[in-house]
């Protein structure tokens, strides 16, 4: 199953890219752990279960500079469209994985999904998400490269979702994925740097993932960050 | 554990959303399979199709070579989807005997 499910997940990326989607969206979510081997490729790092839902970021939904249909695209590997929520946001739908677009909310926001249709998609806006367009790196697979949050970031922006999270389990798993993330990050010697981005984040947000950490008691990571537990 | 329960719920409400999308994408196809048969060395097409548990034949007369692609795309469409419903029936399952099935999910 895992493998079969990696395996699927290879063959969306690469087709895509063929379809030069790629190069307009990025991977979000739990599925950026398997890819963020090749960042720690010289520190021990175990990522841990991922489920199936596989996110992709669309910074600018207005920019896209190809004209393709995704969920054709995908048809025949045996992805079905289904809408969730009373607003009919498109989910891609396999045993193995289930696909979502989100792109960041812009002004006050709003509950209706963004449009895409330079892609035959749309997406769920959600906050906070710019913080991950910020600062990202580009991985190679199989000859072609996808754009990842920056390690630091994907687990900052999980210790301030985990706190508004309504579901109590997957707000655990939040995190514990972002634990074990700057664990392996310290690990790696990126200390100084997940300072220096915590440091240039919104002061609010700092006091949340304070507030986060604090309640975790994780003194580790406290100390990193310049913080003591209280 | 908490996690692992919490997972599995929304996963079971994952797998029911996706049967009854096989489901409904397999009632959307065109019913019937396209079959080629000899007849006194002439080649015929039929529409093989089952009504009221009966095999049926229906003629079709002449098929256009793109008609016959769209056909061998439908049937392909169908044993895959088929299939991955049969996963999906076996993942829900799976996940509700996990989640003890008699309680409801």
């Amino acid at each position: 199953m895992e493998k079969n499910q990696y395996e699927l997940c290879l063959e969306v990326l690469r087709r895509l890219h063929r379809a030069g989607v790629l190069k307009d969206i990025m991977l979000i979510g739990i599925w950026c752990l398997p890819f963020y081997k090749e960042y720690f490729s010289s520190t021990t790092y175990s990522p841990s279960f991922r489920t199936r839902d596989i996110d992709f970021l669309v910074p600018n939904p207005g920019k896209i500079h190809v004209q393709t249909d995704i969920p054709a695209l995908l048809k025949d590997l045996g992805f079905v469209v289904n809408y969730s929520g009373s607003k009919g946001y498109i989910k891609l739908e396999h045993p193995d994985l289930l696909i979502e677009f989100l792109s960041p909310e812009k002004g006050r926001g709003m509950d209706d999904p963004v449009k895409i249709p330079r892609l035959g998609v749309n997406a769920v806006a959600l906050r906070y998400l710019n913080f991950l367009v910020e600062n990202t790196i580009k991985v190679g697979v199989e000859g072609f490269t996808i754009c990842l949050p920056h390690p630091v970031n994907f687990a900052l922006h999980k210790l301030i979702l985990f706190q508004r999270r309504i579901n109590k389990e997957k707000a655990q798993k939040d995190r514990e994925t972002s634990g074990m993330l700057l664990r392996a990050l310290i690990k790696k010697g990126d200390a100084v740097l997940i300072k220096s981005i915590f440091d240039s984040i919104p002061l609010r947000w700092r006091k949340r993932i304070v507030k986060g950490l604090q309640n975790a008691e994780d003194k580790d990571i406290l100390s990193v960050l310049g913080e003591v537990v209280s | 554990m908490g996690v692992i329960k919490g997972v599995l719920r929304e996963e079971l409400a994952n797998s029911l959303r996706m049967q009854s999308g096989y489901e409904r994408e397999l009632k959307k196809l065109p019913k019937g399979s396209l079959v080629k048969k000899c007849i006194k060395g002439r080649h015929y097409y039929y529409l093989l199709m089952r009504e009221g548990g009966k095999v049926k034949f229906v003629y079709k007369g002449k098929v256009s070579g793109e008609e016959i692609k769209k056909y061998k795309e439908t049937k392909e469409i169908r044993a895959r989807y088929r299939n991955l419903l049969s996963k999906v029936k076996k993942q829900v399952k799976f996940l509700r005997s996990s989640l003890r099935g008699k309680e409801s999910v």
